[in-house]
């Protein structure tokens, strides 16, 4: 398959709970209460308890992955978090291939919320395989 | 602001320094419990890590302490990984990171703290297999 700019990465929409935040708090090591503790979320000004932002990278880690399998390597990965997401509300991951130069090519990715905002955004760089 | 430009002034201090480094091993049962936290069910992280696993082996940014005067909140503000070698299980990593940089912005909703954290990830064989650029804010 060649790969060409403007190419989409089929669709990734992860439905968050409370219980996985939970279960990623635990799986990574950060217990930052606005993660799990409604009260101390509101306490800083959040309206409830929001997803990590590594979570949300995660996400947009297994679109990739998923789309790329054995055809490369990925070489980089940057997100930024743009706004906050809370759990109950689906969030779907999506891409497109943005420049393709011999077997180094890039990837714009994104999260958007239920209401088709952009609260996460980033890049990718992979390295095809010949 | 007398308080805020002495927390940014020791923070910046630090700016460069070398924190403490962690080590740790790669295990199958943390993937799997970091993989199944994010729910992805693909059957090559059983012996490799996904790409965002090395923040649950040593922590991605420090929350110093000191910062947290600044503020009442902290916000993960991005997190940029580069990749040089596959990290598979039993592997030993270890990880050092320290302050990038640190600076304040005033915005519309007030001011915000920027702490930029570099780590990066050394295996038992001493190459570097990735690093990691965080920002964190307190607000």
């Amino acid at each position: 398959m060649t790969l060409k700019v403007g190419d989409a990465l089929p669709e990734l929409v992860k439905h968050p709970t409370t219980r996985q935040l939970v279960r990623y708090a635990g799986a990574q090591g950060d217990f930052y209460e606005i993660h799990y503790d409604q009260a101390f979320a509101q306490s800083v000004g959040l309206p409830g308890v929001i997803l990590h932002g590594l979570l949300k990278a995660g996400f947009l880690g297994q679109l990739v992955t998923d789309w790329l399998g054995d055809r490369g390597t990925l070489t980089s990965f940057e997100v930024s978090y743009r706004g906050i997401d809370q759990p109950g509300r689906p969030y779907s991951c999506r891409g497109r291939v943005t420049k393709v130069e011999g077997d180094q090519v890039e990837l714009e990715v994104w999260g958007e919320d239920s209401t088709g905002n952009r609260t996460t955004v980033g890049t990718a760089t992979l390295e095809m395989k010949g | 602001m007398t308080t805020s430009t002495a927390v940014i002034d020791r923070l910046r201090a630090r700016i460069g320094k070398d924190g403490p480094p962690a080590e740790a091993t790669v295990e199958a049962g943390h993937l799997k419990r970091f993989v199944e936290a994010i729910g992805d069910p693909n059957p090559r992280w059983a012996k490799e890590a996904p790409p965002t696993f090395l923040v649950a082996l040593a922590p991605a940014s420090v929350h110093l302490e000191e910062a947290e005067e600044y503020g009442k909140g902290w916000l993960n503000g991005g997190n940029r990984f580069e990749y040089f070698e596959p990290v598979k299980v039993g592997d030993r990593i270890t990880a050092t990171g320290r302050v990038a940089d640190v600076y304040e912005k005033t915005g519309s909703s007030g001011s915000l703290l920027f702490i930029i954290f570099e780590t990066d990830y050394i295996n038992q064989e001493g190459r570097k297999v990735a690093s990691l650029r965080g920002t964190a804010i307190r607000r």
